[in-house]
């Protein structure tokens, strides 16, 4: 993996961009001192280090206005940065360039429970949505694991997703209006609480962009009513095959889960060491499903599912019908990433989408990978999106292993695109998977989406060396955690 | 008048769109769009029609993968026999209606509000772009961060951007039935204070509309679930008649289909969108303009409007900007070019939208002032 070579001319204009950047903030707005610059070296791929020119907070879309002309003027590389929790390497440092943090711009600024909308800066953490409209009954929907710390302007950079994304959407299916900063400097307003826009769906471009197109200064977001009532039940099998059979009886029989998760014996076994949490030991699989709504509805989904998960040859069910039982039951689904440190000094944690129907297939094909390559994976898997979690676990002091974790990690995605998935369902393309992205996308494709980046930043400053590959050939991707640290070892990942 | 050309396959679009002329491309299938947006200057006809047909429905998956010029009328019939549909409800405004007329102009009904918009139910897409690339963008998977999301701006682009060759739709399982609260004799201002209150509930409230002096709430989901949820509105209202399923159903037909509506000689029907809490306003601005009548939907986020024939578009579209929306007028037959059709884009967005046009179609070739000039 190689970022674009530091350019010698742009290095040498530090003190000039530096002297030049304070003008335009505040004093806590720069960051400049090499020791200051540390934190800001990486983001949640903590295998990619690289400090930064400086890194310049602005508190207001016009300051961002100001930062980006200077930039332009001289000819300097902007990395946009929320909360730096992005596992694909997107918010990765360029040695001459600036990252631009939004983290200052933390405001919520209108809540109107009329138009089901919230308009936020993009500072703003993902929970604060919620916090702020949980007195009107109200919750923001999309809920990536990092939501405690993650921010609106990184979840609409990565269109984050999170546990509900089968019944609730993507950040895109909950986004209304857009403040934008172009490249050049303009500002720009996209939408606004209104359900539709006039002219092309812009807001679809920008949404999951990775920061290559323009810097997200306002967002406006849908949110909707809390559910009336949500109850959960886990169910044990014995192979995989069959709880993917419950998946699709599930669907079939007209039932949107809010959260259907399919754990493999693994993390079944992880997760029980690490937490202790009670979930049955000697199992192939567990399922877990959640269902929400009106009481009535709810009450009759969830006697439904238990029927049909008994008629598809489950060996247990546990119902959890209180909040707190519930919470215990996704303890161990949400313990399941720190729980591999137990397993194994290292992991590498892959994010393909695969069509839920080829599950059994997947992981299949993967444990036949995972002998070749003499390396376990465990599974954890989103079965109501399809989006799938393979930890691949391997030692980085035994010699070579790293080399083969990350290779057989490449094959695990070429496998997920082969059968009709694709490289990330939520992490982002970042540095990370961009060499893989030939696997995927043809080159007309990728000339395209190409000639919209260049369009829309013809001096290629935003976020320059991601997402899209220099060389166009199928290569590996890589990130990987060492000794379970993974970068804010606090927040859940799932 | 040039004689269409009919491409039967995506070799041959890509073929029209290389032999192409400067005038450019209009594309066409089902006609039942004509009268959004405005006339195409376009003087080769490309009849879509025979880009027809399903490749693939997985209804365990809640995908179908479609050809753009398959009927949405025969779409529905085939996902309603298999306990599915399409959840952002798409009006048809006729039997000849196509999917990708549907995706063209981001056609979405009443329950748009809780459900979605067209594009929200589109996973990916083959298109043929402006120098004839075939490009697959998206994918049939939810989830999915690989690239931009190309195909959503394609999505009530009428046509503008691309011919669409192939369409992954996500599906929805069908409410198994449905009931609506109606309300008579209610005064806007308290039908809309209603609205907003419902649109607040945890029930499943799937329709909000106010037409006619009436009230119309939906509930729909189980026999079991609706019956507690109904009459817990009704409760709320103290008043009221709860249509039963068939009724309810034509009732929200009928609002779907109102752009369907033929105004009366004198007069122009306007599809407008502003935030639901800026429909009050914005009625009392048309109402200065001496609006013959209108109707509310999506909990007062759409208003259908019949104006007088008179009265400049200009004044709607401004009406329209200033509560933060936007507007479209409906053309009144083959003879109006309907120049006026849809609110200007400030300056910024405008430019965006030359840019994202000049990179995908850099010579105008697809429906050229169809959107915009």
């Amino acid at each position: 993996m190689n970022l674009p070579t530091p350019l010698p001319q742009r290095l040498a204009r530090r003190t000039d961009l530096v002297k030049r950047l304070r003008k335009l903030v505040d004093d806590g707005g720069l960051i400049h001192r090499d020791e200051d610059l540390v934190v800001y070296e990486c983001d949640g791929l903590s295998a990619y280090r690289q400090a930064p020119l400086a890194v310049a907070l602005p508190t207001s879309a016009q300051q961002v206005c100001d930062i980006l002309r200077t930039c332009g003027d001289l000819d300097i590389p902007i990395v946009p940065w929320g909360a730096g929790t992005g596992l694909s390497g997107g918010a990765l440092p360029l040695a001459d360039g600036i990252v631009l943090s939004l983290a200052r711009m933390n405001r919520i600024l209108h809540v109107d429970i009329d138009d089901r909308a919230v308009t936020v800066e993009p500072g703003v953490t993902n929970i604060s949505v919620t916090h702020a409209v949980t007195g009107h009954g109200f919750y923001y929907a999309p809920d990536p694991s990092s939501q405690i710390a993650c921010t609106i302007g990184g979840n609409i950079a990565e269109n984050s997703g999170g546990v509900h994304c089968l019944k609730y959407g993507t950040t895109t299916n909950n986004l209304l209006g857009l403040q934008l900063v172009m490249a050049d400097g303009h500002i720009v307003d996209i939408g606004s609480a209104a359900m539709e826009r006039a002219g092309y769906d812009l807001l679809a471009l920008f949404t999951g962009s990775e920061g290559l197109l323009g810097i997200i200064t306002q967002a406006t977001l849908r949110i909707l009513p809390k559910p009336q009532s949500a109850r959960a039940l886990m169910a044990a099998f014995d192979t995989i095959a069959a709880a993917g059979g419950a998946v699709a009886d599930i669907i079939g029989a007209g039932i949107i889960p809010a959260g259907m998760e399919i754990m493999d014996r693994l993390s079944i076994e992880a997760v029980e060491q690490f937490l202790g949490c009670g979930y049955p030991l000697g199992v192939e699989s567990l399922l877990l499903v959640e269902v929400d709504g009106p009481e009535a509805e709810v009450d009759a989904q969830i006697a439904a599912v238990q029927d049909l998960v008994r008629a598809a040859g489950c060996t247990e069910i546990r119902q959890a019908d209180s909040p707190e039982e519930r919470q215990r039951l996704w303890a161990g689904r949400k313990a399941a990433f720190p729980a591999m440190g137990r397993l194994s000094p290292d992991y590498y944690c892959m994010d393909g989408t695969i069509p839920r129907g080829r599950l059994p297939e997947v992981l299949e094909r993967t444990s036949v990978l995972s002998e070749a390559y003499g390396l376990r994976v465990a599974n954890v898997f989103h079965a109501g999106d399809g989006n799938l979690h393979p930890l691949v676990l391997y030692d980085s002091n035994v010699e070579g292993e790293l080399e083969r974790a990350e290779e057989l990690g490449a094959e695990i995605l070429k496998l997920c695109v082969e059968v009709g998935g694709v490289l990330s369902g939520e992490h982002g393309i970042g540095v990370e998977k961009r060499d893989l992205m030939p696997c995927q996308l043809s080159d007309d494709d990728l000339d395209l989406q190409e000639e919209l980046k260049r369009a829309f930043d013809p001096g290629l400053l935003l976020n320059p060396g991601k997402v899209y590959p220099a060389l166009r050939t199928c290569a590996e991707g890589r990130m990987h955690v060492h000794g379970g640290r993974l970068p804010f070892p606090d927040l859940e990942r799932f | 008048m040039k004689a269409p050309l009919r491409p039967a396959d995506v070799s041959q679009v890509v073929e029209c769109v290389r032999d192409a002329d400067g005038a450019g491309l209009a594309l066409r299938a089902g006609g039942t769009k004509d009268r959004l947006g405005r006339a195409t200057s376009a003087t080769t006809d490309v009849d879509l029609s025979a880009l027809s047909g399903i490749v693939t429905y997985e209804p365990e998956e809640l995908i179908l993968i479609a050809r753009p010029a398959t009927s949405l009328v025969e779409v529905e019939e085939l996902l309603a026999q298999n306990g599915q549909h399409l959840a952002f409800e798409p009006p048809q405004w006729g039997p000849a209606a196509t999917l990708g007329g549907t995706l063209g102009v981001g056609a979405s009904g009443p329950r748009r509000f809780v459900a979605g918009a067209a594009r929200d139910f589109v996973l990916g897409m083959e298109f043929v772009d402006g120098l004839g690339r075939v490009i697959r963008t998206g994918g049939r998977v939810v989830k999915n961060v690989t690239g931009y999301d190309l195909w959503r701006s394609l999505v009530g682009a009428y046509g503008t951007l691309g011919v669409m060759t192939e369409i992954c739709l996500k599906l929805w399982p069908l409410p198994e039935t449905q009931q609506t609260l109606a309300v008579s004799g209610q005064t806007r201002t308290d039908a809309l204070a209603q609205m907003y209150a419902w649109s607040r509930r945890p029930e499943a409230v799937t329709g909000l509309a106010y037409s006619d002096g009436t009230l119309l709430a939906r509930i729909e989901g189980s026999t079991a679930a609706i019956e507690p949820q109904i009459k817990a509105l009704w409760q709320d209202a103290s008043a009221g008649e709860i249509l039963a399923d068939t009724e309810s159903r034509r009732c929200w037909e009928r609002l779907r289909e109102a752009g369907a509506l033929t105004a009366a000689r004198g007069e122009v029907l306007y599809r407008i969108v502003v935030p639901p809490s800026r429909a009050e306003e914005t009625v009392v601005a048309l109402e200065r303009m001496e609006l013959c009548r209108c109707c509310l939907d999506w909990a007062g986020g759409l208003l259908w409007a019949v104006l007088p024939r008179n009265c400049p578009p200009a004044r709607v579209h401004t009406a329209a900007t200033e509560a933060g929306g936007m507007a479209a007028r409906l053309s009144q037959g083959p003879e109006d070019p309907n120049d006026e059709a849809f609110t200007p884009l400030p300056e910024g967005v405008a430019r965006l939208n030359t840019t994202l046009r000049q990179t995908i179609d850099p010579q105008g070739r697809f429906n050229p002032g169809r959107l915009y000039n």
